[in-house]
């Protein structure tokens, strides 16, 4: 039952993507409110769907590639829609809502089973860590999207082929802001993130940091969004850079939520995640 | 420019070089590249292992630049260093100078510092400076923080801040990775991290570290007393436990039972749960009793090992079969006795009695076979961890300094106008978060000039 609402969740996210898209072309209201509501009802049921997993498995339900990717959609969605509750940006939906699609629909076609609990992942702070990263991802996505929006509305506005439409867009000042606005958040979760996992290493494995590729990937990333916050702060990086940045940054990420396991050999392996 | 380059001393640019910013994005972009090198290449791996994978010359030279064992590597930690001295140096340049900026905050409100505000606004009162000052300094007072009021010049200015806590955000973040540092380097320096295998029922006093070249001696002795594994119906493990003794001085001190996520710690030094395995083979267990019962010895009899005993002669166990002539498990054992020829029989398990009626002088009764376990341990010290975490607290601390709190100053000037009126300016900054401010800044004008109405 659990397993069929998270996956049904992707059809949610889907028409709630082309409601945005919809909106973003002709720019109307209601299109985008229907994406909302879409997108709402998706988290809920989303949402429901983790909670009975939870007493069904008896353990925090994010742990193999299907849940892995299941959560990650969930957390976007849900930190997408905590933004536009916050600063009204019904069209940063078009960019956003495609990849909780892509993220859910790609756990849809995975194995979605409760599997057997490996004794490493017996722990308090699975939920900690796992929960504070995967929101910490989220909100980097919602960077992501941002930045993305950013260089193509640029893009637009220098060969002054831009409709109608992108004059009653957000103006690239309140994309950037978005930008900040998701560092500034993204970088203590990522860090918190980091900081637990490494609580929890040297209770599982005796050392808080053992230059696992995981660990060194987390680290990567850290590395890259810190250097967007200094040239942000000190330099005068805005705009275009730290959109290119955020760009690079959510690459990273990506590499270290999914490449680090299906490529790299590592502690954090615990199960075939491929499978 | 060109002429304060000019004159500038090899110092000053060394100090210049240092205090940079630029330096530390680079850093921090030139760490984050090098750093995927260690995790394409697996690290620490025996070099029969490399030599399959890569060319004898590429091996040669990714050896050279320690490439497989990379973060531990000279240079490595000298950009650690680098990294380390550039923030050190910054932070020595820019503190104080914000620490007098905090500590003198400039409480008047010049028309100089006037211009620099966005916030602003303005506005006329009938009445006197000292009652309206008084007014407005309650007001801010009660929707914003105490004014410091500066009279000069027969002007009054009214000075308010929140949230200077702010400005050290990034200083309390920066002390934290050195903080960090230091924790690291501590445990590199005089702590060590180990692996032991001990079989159950064994125990040992040293382990070998840093892959195994030295020996660390523990200063006590670690006993595992059983080890019991756990599985889920499919046979996947679901829990594994140890059973552990601290022997100390000649006695027990501490004994637990210690999983995955539950290590045993003792005088600083850490025993993680982290593997286990099967001890060598399989061995039999016979019991061997005199038939005129003055004697008894349990004899755990490994595949054909020869087991003497006293008076007697050589036991050994040389197959097992697990139902016998349809009888249940049994071994077949050979007992040689000086001077006759070996005998050969079969053993049921639990049926001492069967034996009883061979005749000899000793009876052996056949226990099972036992296997016993072993558990992988990692053994650990660690003196600088603690060190670790309170740098990872202060930086979640600064992080949030940073980032959440937002240093936000109010003025109000109060100057008596020529038409006989106060001249009220009410200006206001934030060096984050600026549209929050905005609201609030609104609010305050409105409170502020409701005040005394």
């Amino acid at each position: 039952m659990h397993t069929v609402l998270l996956k049904v969740t992707a059809l949610f996210y889907l028409v709630g993507a082309l409601a945005y898209l919809h909106f973003i072309f002709t720019l109307n209201e209601r299109s985008a409110k229907v994406g909302r509501m879409l997108l709402l009802i998706g988290v809920l049921l989303h949402g429901a769907g983790f909670v009975a997993r939870y007493f069904v498995a008896g353990y925090t339900p994010i742990t193999s590639l299907f849940e892995s990717l299941s959560f990650s959609a969930f957390a976007i969605v849900c930190v997408f829609l905590a933004f536009e509750l916050r600063y009204h940006l019904r069209v940063l939906g078009a960019f956003v809502a495609p990849l909780a699609f892509a993220f859910s629909v790609s756990a849809a076609f995975l194995p979605g089973e409760v599997r057997a609990l490996a004794p490493a992942l017996n722990s308090y702070w699975l939920p900690v860590h796992v929960i504070l990263l995967f929101f910490g991802n989220a909100v980097f996505a919602v960077a992501f999207g941002a930045a993305i929006m950013y260089l193509l509305m640029e893009k637009e506005l220098k060969t002054k082929k831009m409709g109608a439409i992108f004059k009653r867009l957000p103006s690239l000042d309140v994309l950037d802001d978005i930008n900040y606005r998701c560092m500034t958040i993204g970088f203590p979760l990522l860090t918190l993130g980091i900081i637990t996992g490494s609580i929890w290493a040297e209770y599982a494995w005796g050392s808080y940091w053992s230059w696992d590729p995981k660990e060194v990937w987390s680290l990567i990333t850290w590395l890259l969004y810190a250097a967007l916050l200094h040239g942000r702060m000190t330099v005068g990086w805005r705009g275009r850079k730290a959109a290119i940045l955020a760009i690079v940054g959510f690459c990273s990420i990506l590499f270290t939520f999914l490449g680090v396991n299906l490529l790299l050999p590592g502690l954090h392996t615990y199960t075939n995640l491929s499978g | 420019m060109a002429d304060e380059k000019r004159t500038l001393s090899p110092m000053d640019r060394v100090w210049n070089f240092f205090i940079s910013v630029k330096l530390a994005i680079v850093t921090l972009i030139v760490l984050a590249a090098t750093s995927i090198l260690g995790t394409i290449i697996e690290q620490n791996q025996p070099p029969e292992k490399y030599h399959k994978i890569y060319e004898d010359w590429a091996f040669a030279l990714m050896d050279r630049i320690n490439l497989f064992d990379m973060y531990h590597s000279v240079w490595f930690l000298l950009m650690l260093v680098l990294f380390t001295v550039n923030l050190s140096c910054c932070t020595i340049d820019r503190f104080p100078k914000m620490l007098k900026v905090v500590r003198n905050p400039r409480t008047k409100l010049d028309e100089n510092l006037e211009k620099t505000l966005s916030l602003a606004d303005r506005w006329k009162k009938k009445g006197t400076l000292p009652e309206w000052a008084g007014k407005y300094g309650e007001a801010l007072s009660a929707s914003f923080a105490k004014p410091k009021v500066t009279e000069v010049d027969g002007q009054v200015h009214l000075y308010a801040e929140t949230g200077v806590a702010s400005r050290f955000g990034v200083y309390v973040t920066h002390l934290s990775i050195i903080i960090i540092f230091i924790g690291a380097i501590l445990g590199n320096v005089l702590g060590f991290k180990g692996y032991v295998n001990i079989t159950e029922g064994e125990s040992v006093t040293k382990v070998p570290v840093r892959g195994g070249i030295l020996m660390q001696d523990l200063g006590f002795t670690v006993r595992c007393n059983a080890f019991s594994l756990e599985t889920y119906p499919s046979g996947q493990p679901k829990a594994y436990k140890s059973d552990l003794s601290v022997i100390d001085g000649g006695r027990e001190t501490v004994r637990k039972t210690i999983v995955v996520n539950d290590p045993l710690q003792y005088k600083g030094i850490w025993f993680y749960q982290s593997s286990y395995g099967q001890a060598g083979g399989a061995t039999a267990r016979v019991m061997a009793a005199r038939k005129d019962g003055t004697h008894e010895d349990m004899l755990s009899l490994a595949p054909n090992e020869p087991v003497p005993i006293d008076g007697y002669g050589i036991v050994r166990g040389v197959n097992y079969d697990q139902n016998f002539q349809g009888n249940g498990p049994a071994l077949q054992v050979v007992v040689e006795k000086p001077g006759q020829p070996a005998a050969s029989f079969w053993l049921f398990q639990g049926r001492a009695d069967l034996d009883r009626q061979r005749a000899d002088s000793m009876i052996f009764s056949f226990g099972g076979l036992s296997s016993k376990m072993f558990t992988g341990l990692q053994v650990a010290k660690d003196p600088g961890v603690n060190i670790v975490w309170l740098g990872c607290t202060l930086m979640v601390i600064g992080l949030i300094m940073a980032f959440f709190l937002s240093h936000q100053r109010v003025w109000v000037r109060l100057a008596q106008g020529a038409d006989g009126r106060v001249e009220v300016v009410l200006a206001g900054s934030a060096n984050r978060n600026r549209l929050a401010f905005e609201k609030r800044f609104e609010k305050l004008q409105t409170g502020v000039k409701a005040a005394g109405q």
